[in-house]
């Protein structure tokens, strides 16, 4: 089954078209970048998938569950499930320590007590940040907090990680850092992952790239990986 | 506004600029917030406007037609006691001389409407209509009621039974020219004719919707009053001497005033000490009017921050073309002026509405507590204007200093994107010095009171003390936030609770400045509860105390402290036989003055048995009590006990002596007891009645307390008074003692009224500082939705916010109510009124207050959450 079916989606704002007939699919596991100048649509391809926008026209189905006709708590509990996102700028609630964080979309998706303590230490463990765990968001690096990001994404076992520039705040040495863990998270738990970016070492992570121009995939090309 | 001379653009430019684009532009855009802000500061103008017009009009109604009954009179002469006989009018006449000047005698007698005497009191005034209609020659034709109006065709000279009323009576009672109207003046039946409508003159005075206009022998006879007058009035012949005649016949009257022991004053001073009783309770009502305004401010701090938070991304590209910090601060600063300017043209409209439902409860209490005036017709003054739309600028511009402060220091650009600083008050996270003034406030309170010059004791320290206090709960509010989403945040499941729970744990300083609005709000209305549940509880023990007797009789109208109505001898000595009646007290009030100051005289006759003896509350007892121990007397000074405000008004103790004037001069009167009476707080002094009845030459009862042989039916004995005597109103022990709490419920109906409006505006203040809340948390309400979070779960989280914060201003409010009530209570009233309160703390109204101020604020926010979980997120592409 696929994790993710792209069909012949199109998308306008106030008549401007934003994404025109874009189609694609990505493997349970694969990798893919999704690269593109500014305003060619990758935003908003990635808000369709992930349920927070809706497609004018044409088909997103996740692990064999289409997003047409879902209503709004639907979707919501789609993103609970299924589909998590990496952010350029970790959107970490400031409010929440970084274990919080992570537990957060544990307790909405209703886990028992028990199993989130059980799961939480193992999670925080495997983005490298036991010693961190307690320290609020402000406390914390760029690189430490985009690993809170991952973890929290990584919570709820989802079939699909959206990550949109998710080094693109950061140096180049923790960037490169960050993608390794992303590269791991996805290969231990088989998990699809659609990166957009605008960088090309981010690519070394993908099997292949996804190229948008002016709401239109131009481009799907292999890479050796 | 500023200009943008720094820059070498053209002055005025920016700032027109600005205008356009930045505020005139967002009002357009939210048309409802910015009716929204402009109703808020409009309603706090209003209730505070109201509140001082209605007052004034309630006060100036006092006398406002019988002393211009001449006209504008001059000097008015009044005894300290009693009444003066007509024969004075022949000795005033020679000290006059040739002076050109006009005497006119009056008097005044109480009555009510026999069918209905709930609708209070009348006043009767008898003038002599001769003299009125020759009294052109003084007043250049500005009598109250011409003489030919009150003439005219039908002479009504020397009747008892006839009279003429205003319009304003003619239309509340239902009657015209001929009718009849059947009257209760002291404890007699009349019946009675109108003998006219006196016609509305833009020119004159109108007549007061309670008065009926007689010629004064015939009410003399009517009230069994012949030879009796109030007082007499002079006015001055106008012309090139007419200041020196006032000198003249000013100097000749104040000697014979003081000779004879009378009283000669101009009807200002009259008026200036009849209404400084009643001085405590209006500040009172005005500092309440002022918290609904003290809570808009709040409000619209709150709300112009939000709007700051929404503009921000706009401010940040001003101040990146340039725009200097000093003109941004300076258009938030013209915003606030100009909402200032509408919002306070609005209050002064619908405060000139509220102002004359108000005048109507204001003047019911005035009249019920202090002294007899009428409705008079609210008047918006310029000054008034003037006030009110300089306090609504200031408030709305005082609103504004923190958002405008906190707009000119947004950074230039995008780089706001995370975690803005949550607007607020710098200082209100400066909780130590919230304890410094915790301590300075309770110092305050012990402050001695200031005595003004008009009289007025002011109890400066106690109302110092409110105010440091109210600021010193603003700045400890933020401790509570910490325990309160501690708390919210235990306990398993609801991931939103929790989410909640830890905004509340970090608040930001938008959530100290919403809690501390709310804190004022609950705190001051909480503390007014107190003060109203002590007040009630201490008056239902004394009315327990007070009220043994099976059975009160009183003449008609006798729910008001001006009631002059009396029982005559025959009635209550026909009364004290009849069949069934084991016995009865008997009290005869007289208002008497010593100085400027009014105060009641009561002449008690209990009756001899020791098991049914009147226990008086004590403050300081006498050393003998019992029946006739007032009467006990063999030389030296009468025995007298007196009232708690009067030991005050006159700083008396036991042992102090009181010169009495009394008709038969003055007599010398030793406090031998205090007592506690909350009927009034003019004060009162009792002295046997076998005194007052030689002193006054007269028998006469105010009221008396019957009672009733053992099984002896109640009932069946009150339905026998009332059929033998129906000039009389004879009410059962229950009656009278629920009749009592229902006046005083209807005296605080207007302080329920104001708290609740202040009430109303924290809750709306909570909904605002949420909505800027949470748009400022739009990034966060992306991730929310982003990790799965449906609206209804955004609005629940925003909900549980909501409830935190309004349980930390319920929690702070509670408390510092606690202290406010105490200085109420210990401080401001005994200082005040005079009256001694125990503490009560009204759990059950709390409680209920709780549940309303939670159950509204979970639903606003609830409302103002579900609303922003669909604001667009800020785009990162």
């Amino acid at each position: 089954m696929k994790a993710l079916q792209v069909s012949n989606v199109t998308k306008s704002y106030d008549k401007d078209p934003v994404l025109r007939g874009v189609s694609f699919s990505l493997e349970t596991g694969e990798r893919a970048a999704l690269m593109g100048p500014s305003g060619s649509g990758k935003s908003t391809l990635l808000n369709c998938i992930g349920g927070i926008d809706r497609p004018d026209e044409g088909e997103i189905v996740i692990q064999g569950q289409s997003l047409k006709g879902l209503d709004e708590t639907e979707l919501c509990h789609m993103r609970r499930v299924m589909v998590s996102t990496v952010f350029q700028f970790f959107h970490l609630l400031p409010t929440l320590s970084a274990a919080e964080n992570i537990e957060f979309p544990l307790q909405l998706s209703g886990m028992s007590d028990s199993d989130r303590r059980s799961l939480l230490p193992e999670l925080i463990k495997e983005v490298g940040l036991s010693h961190r765990s307690h320290a609020m968001p402000h406390e914390l690096s760029g690189g430490e907090m985009q690993r809170v990001a991952i973890a929290r994404a990584l919570a709820i076992r989802p079939k699909l990680i959206l990550a949109d520039e998710p080094t693109g705040n950061l140096d180049s040495t923790t960037g490169e850092v960050i993608l390794d863990l992303l590269e791991a998270v996805s290969e231990r738990h088989g998990i699809a992952m659609l990166v957009v970016t605008h960088s090309p070492g981010v690519t070394r992570i993908c099997s292949r790239t996804l190229e948008m121009r002016d709401g239109v995939l131009v481009e799907q090309s292999e890479l050796a990986v | 506004m500023e200009d943008g001379a720094e820059r070498g653009g053209k002055p005025r430019g920016v700032g027109r600029l600005l205008w356009s684009r930045i505020i005139w532009r967002h009002w357009r855009r939210e048309p409802r917030l910015t009716v929204l802000l402009v109703g808020i500061l409009a309603l706090g103008v209003a209730v505070f406007l109201a509140v001082r017009l209605a007052n004034k009009a309630a006060v100036s109604g006092f006398g406002m037609f019988t002393e211009s009954i001449a006209g504008e009179s001059d000097f008015i002469l009044r005894p300290r006691a009693g009444m003066l006989e007509a024969d004075v009018l022949r000795e005033l006449r020679e000290r006059a001389g040739a002076t050109p000047v006009g005497i006119f005698p009056v008097l005044e007698v109480s009555a009510a409407i026999s069918e209905s005497p709930e609708t209070g009191l009348l006043k009767l005034v008898g003038a002599d209509l001769v003299a009125l209609q020759n009294a052109g020659t003084y007043t250049n034709g500005s009598t109250s009621v011409s003489g030919d109006s009150a003439t005219g065709d039908d002479s009504i000279l020397g009747l008892p039974d006839r009279g003429f009323v205003g319009t304003s009576f003619a239309k509340r009672f239902g009657v015209g020219k001929g009718g009849p109207l059947r009257l209760v003046v002291n404890d007699k039946v009349v019946d009675f004719v109108i003998a006219g409508v006196v016609p509305e003159d833009p020119n004159r005075p109108a007549v007061p919707e309670n008065l009926i206009l007689m010629d004064l022998p015939g009410l003399q006879t009517m009230a069994g009053l012949e030879g009796s007058l109030t007082r007499v009035e002079f006015r001055i012949a106008p012309g090139v001497e007419a200041a020196a005649n006032r000198r003249k016949i000013g100097a000749s009257m104040w000697d014979l005033a003081t000779e004879r022991g009378w009283i000669l004053e101009t009807p200002e001073d009259r008026k200036s000490s009849v209404t400084q009783m009643s001085a405590a309770f209006r500040l009172n009502l005005t500092i309440l009017s002022g918290l609904a305004l003290l809570v808009g401010i709040y409000l619209i701090m709150q709300a112009m921050e939000a709007a700051v938070v929404k503009r921000r991304a706009e401010i940040a590209v001003l101040r990146s073309l340039g725009v200097t910090p000093a003109q941004i601060r300076a258009a938030w600063l013209w915003e606030g002026l100009i909402l200032g300017v509408v919002g306070a043209v609005a209050g002064i409209l619908l405060g000139r509405l509220m102002a004359v439902g108000l005048v109507v409860a204001i003047s019911r209490t005035v009249n019920t507590l202090y002294y007899e005036t009428t409705t008079s017709a609210v008047t918006l003054e310029t000054g008034e204007i003037v006030f009110s739309l300089f306090f609504g600028i200031v408030a709305s511009l005082t609103a504004a200093l923190i958002p405008a402060r906190e707009a000119s220091l947004t950074p230039p650009a995008q780089s706001m994107r995370q975690g803005g600083q949550g607007g607020g008050l710098a200082l209100l996270r400066n909780w130590p010095l919230g304890l410094v003034l915790l301590v300075a406030g309770i110092g305050c309170a012990f402050l001695p009171p200031r005595l003004l010059a008009s009289g007025t004791i002011v109890p400066l320290g106690g109302y110092l003390a409110a105010v440091i206090l109210v600021l010193s709960a603003s700045l400890l509010i933020g401790l509570l936030f910490r325990p309160i989403g501690g708390l919210l945040g235990r306990g398993k499941g609801d991931a939103m609770r929790r989410y909640a729970a830890s905004q509340l744990r970090r608040p930001e300083g938008r959530h100290r400045l919403t809690a501390a609005g709310l804190a004022v709000a609950i705190g001051m209305s909480a503390a007014m509860a107190i003060l109203v549940a002590s007040f009630e509880s201490t008056l239902t023990g004394w009315i327990q105390q007070l009220l043994k007797a099976d059975i009160y009789v009183a003449a008609a109208g006798s729910n008001s402290v001006t009631n002059e109505n009396t029982l005559s001898a025959f009635t209550w000595k026909e009364l004290e036989t009849m069949e069934g009646v084991a016995g009865m007290d008997k009290l005869r009030r007289y208002k008497v003055s010593i100085g400027e100051n009014d105060f009641f005289l009561g002449g008690a006759d209990y009756n001899d048995d020791p098991e049914r003896f009147l226990q008086l509350m004590w403050l300081d007892p006498p050393a003998i009590q019992g029946p006739n121990s007032l009467e006990v007397r063999e030389t030296g000074p009468y025995p007298g006990w007196i009232s708690e405000s009067l030991a005050r008004r006159f700083s008396l103790q036991v042992g102090s002596t009181i010169p009495l004037p009394t008709p038969s001069g003055e007599k010398p009167v030793e406090v031998t007891g205090i007592f506690a009476e909350y009927g009034n707080e003019t004060g009162t002094l009792v002295i046997a009645r076998q005194f007052t009845e030689e002193w006054f030459g007269d028998d006469r009862v105010s009221n008396l307390a019957v009672y009733a042989d053992p099984g002896v039916d109640l009932e069946g004995l009150l339905g026998q008074i009332r059929e033998a005597f129906p000039g009389v109103v004879a009410r059962s022990n229950e009656n009278l003692k629920s009749e009592s709490i229902r006046i005083f419920h209807q005296t605080f109906a207007v302080t329920y009224a104001l708290e609740a409006i202040a009430v109303i505006i924290a809750v709306a203040g909570l909904g605002l500082a949420l909505a800027g809340l949470l748009m400022e948390r739009r990034t966060e309400l992306t991730t929310l939705k982003s990790l799965g979070a449906t609206r209804r779960e955004i609005a629940r989280a925003a909900m549980w916010e909501g409830v935190g914060l309004a349980a930390a201003g319920l929690i702070g409010g509670y408390l510092l109510s606690f202290f406010l009530g105490w200085i109420l209570i210990f401080v401001i009233n005994p200082q005040s009124f005079g009256w001694t309160l125990s503490y009560r703390v009204p759990w059950m109204s709390f409680l209920w207050l709780a549940l309303i101020t939670l159950t509204t604020a979970a639903i606003v926010a609830w409302a103002v959450g579900s609303r922003n979980a669909n604001l667009p997120g800020e785009r990162e592409e």
